[in-house]
């Protein structure tokens, strides 16, 4: 297996295209772009990459968490990772995509601007520090990779959906 | 089930079939019916003349109906192995209260889901106990009251409609209703000159850390174990209901839907949102008059439905939830309706922009991220491919907390 795989067609479950060496798979990650910035998620967790679909909105959500999409009878939670980040809004386009994981047996999507690509990325590759916010709270950041000359930001996906590292502003007018 | 392996007689035709595989069974059928109703209403056919094929959908909404059921009923077990075991209870609580207490079943062969059979235990013995402490009087008491000395306590199931009633009903004292409420008051549950209706006072006895009891024994009183009575029925989707005469006995009842995968529904629309809520629920629909949703100006604006001379309390969807950010309703819209829920802390009156369909919806637990939506059950998976967040009216009446 190479190091790099490109993904040809977004609908097939990554996991398909990784080959069968469960031994890599730890060390592969998923990298995909929001606006200048390129994000890794571990593979581990991803089960497929879908396009764009109807969102219904759904009530008690922060406003990063765009509704819901009925994938094959699953009901899967979208989270815009753009507004999760506060990063400005931004139109979805054909390369908008849905990063389906299962995140503590809960399935849930991330809509990014596009993915890049799956790649192995060695641990010493990887600079662990700062997993741990000024506030004490663990961050959404499981560590900065150096990818070639360029760098990506690998996420918790687990702080990102429990928003462990932000508190919940409940509006004041809620019950 | 019944139907069985040819060879298989000396067991009375039954088959032992892992729980799994009926579950994977139940969720197959959950997405045939899923995906008739989508190619029935695909937009494709939209236009064309179609008499035949009308007939052919309507035989297949109907067979699709009966294997949902079919499928359904196969998670189908007796109440009996719940009550065989509160049976069993019963010799303990009279070894620990010192009371002599008869129990009298009826209605074992009463048929429930699986599911729901196995969570029912705990909190039916938590009812049962309750009525074997506070409820039933000690022998000498109750000779001195004219009552045979051993106290009796009725255990019962049946099914009405949809939903099978268990009922836990005691001979003792009754509850005391002035000690109950002078208790309630204090606690904040009901204001100092409130004066509740019966049923809305019993209900508090199983309010956590709730008890009356001067004598805290081992058995109840101490105000634990409550929580699994109220929280077990609110993930079951059930209601309790308690009656209570001084002198006779005290009967509570636990209302309970017979399965809790498909489920019968009103599915509404407010902004883009689709709601569903269980067609038992529902009292009445009713578009409003011009004078007939005063605004009060005192808490905070609070709002009422008037129905034939009586106030209903408003409650409005996108006020109790958080994250609703949508645009005023256009002037020119079509009026709202007022969709009227019946709980059991009276009826509640939800306004919304249209009543879309009644339809049986399969039902998905709210996993994850999604756990954090108060008052709802789960999410809906419609026919149409959409999804509806299935209200659950009695944290809707309570402002979403647990009771």
């Amino acid at each position: 297996m190479t190091a790099q795989t490109k993904i040809e067609d977004m609908s097939a479950p990554v996991i398909a295209a990784m080959g069968e060496d469960e031994n890599t798979i730890a060390d592969m990650y998923l990298t995909f772009d929001l606006g200048e910035e390129e994000y890794g998620v571990s593979i581990a967790g991803v089960t497929e990459i879908v396009g764009m679909q109807r969102i219904m909105p759904i009530p008690d959500m922060p406003r990063y968490l765009r509704g819901v999409i009925n994938l094959r009878g699953k009901v899967i939670p979208l989270m815009d990772v753009r507004l999760r980040f506060e990063m400005p809004e931004r139109d979805y386009d054909d390369r908008t995509v849905i990063i389906v994981m299962e995140v503590e047996d809960a399935p849930v999507g991330l809509i990014v601007d596009g993915v890049r690509e799956v790649r192995e990325i060695p641990p010493a590759q990887i600079d662990r520090r700062g997993q741990i916010s000024r506030s004490g709270a663990r961050s959404t950041i499981a560590g900065i990779a150096q990818v070639g000359e360029r760098v990506a930001v690998l996420l918790d996906p687990s702080v990102l959906v429990s928003d462990g590292d932000i508190a919940i502003a409940r509006s004041a007018e809620a019950g | 089930m019944t139907a069985a392996a040819p060879e298989s007689t000396s067991d009375g035709g039954l088959m032992r079939v892992p729980s799994e595989r009926i579950g994977r069974l139940m969720d197959l059928v959950a997405e045939l019916s899923l995906s008739v109703a989508e190619t029935v209403r695909s937009p494709d056919l939209v236009g064309l003349d179609l008499t035949h094929f009308e007939t052919a959908v309507h035989r297949l909404m109907m067979i699709v109906r009966e294997v949902q059921d079919a499928a359904t009923d196969m998670r189908l077990v007796p109440v009996d192995e719940v009550f065989k075991r509160l049976r069993r209870m019963v010799r303990e609580l009279e070894r620990q209260t010192g009371k002599k207490i008869e129990m009298v079943i009826s209605g074992a062969e009463t048929q429930i889901d699986k599911l729901v059979a196995d969570r029912l235990y705990d909190p039916l013995l938590h009812v049962l106990r309750n009525a074997a402490d506070h409820g039933l009087e000690s022998s000498e008491e109750r000779v001195q009251n004219g009552k045979p000395q051993t106290g009796s306590i009725f255990l019962s199931a049946s099914q009405v409609g949809s939903e099978v009633r268990i009922i836990v009903a005691d001979d003792g004292r009754g509850l005391n209703r002035a000690k109950i409420l002078s208790k309630a008051r204090e606690r904040g549950l009901f204001g100092m000159e409130e004066e509740p209706e019966p049923s809305a006072l019993w209900k508090v006895i199983f309010e956590p850390g709730f008890s009356t009891a001067e004598n805290v024994s081992n058995l109840s009183g101490r105000g634990v174990g409550m929580d699994v009575l109220n929280t077990t029925m609110a993930a079951l989707r059930g209601r309790i209901v308690v009656d209570s005469t001084p002198g006779q006995g005290t009967r509570v009842a636990l209302h309970i839907p017979v399965s809790l995968a498909f489920l019968d529904c009103i599915i509404m629309r407010l902004g883009p949102r689709l709601y569903a809520v269980p067609i038992e629920v529902v009292s009445e629909i009713a578009r409003p008059g011009p004078d007939d949703l005063p605004k009060l100006s005192a808490d905070g604006g609070r709002e009422l439905f008037r129905l034939r001379g009586k106030s209903v309390p408003v409650c409005r969807l996108e006020n109790f939830f958080d994250g609703i950010n949508d645009p005023a309703r256009a002037p020119d819209a079509p009026p709202q309706v007022i969709v009227v829920f019946q709980t059991a802390n009276g009826n509640l009156a939800v306004p919304v922009d249209e009543i879309l369909d009644r339809q049986q919806v399969v039902m998905k637990p709210l996993a994850g991220r999604l756990s954090r939506i108060r008052a709802s059950y789960g999410c809906a998976l419609l026919g149409t491919g959409e999804v509806a967040i299935v209200l659950d009216c009695e944290r809707l009446v309570t402002g979403g907390t647990t009771s």
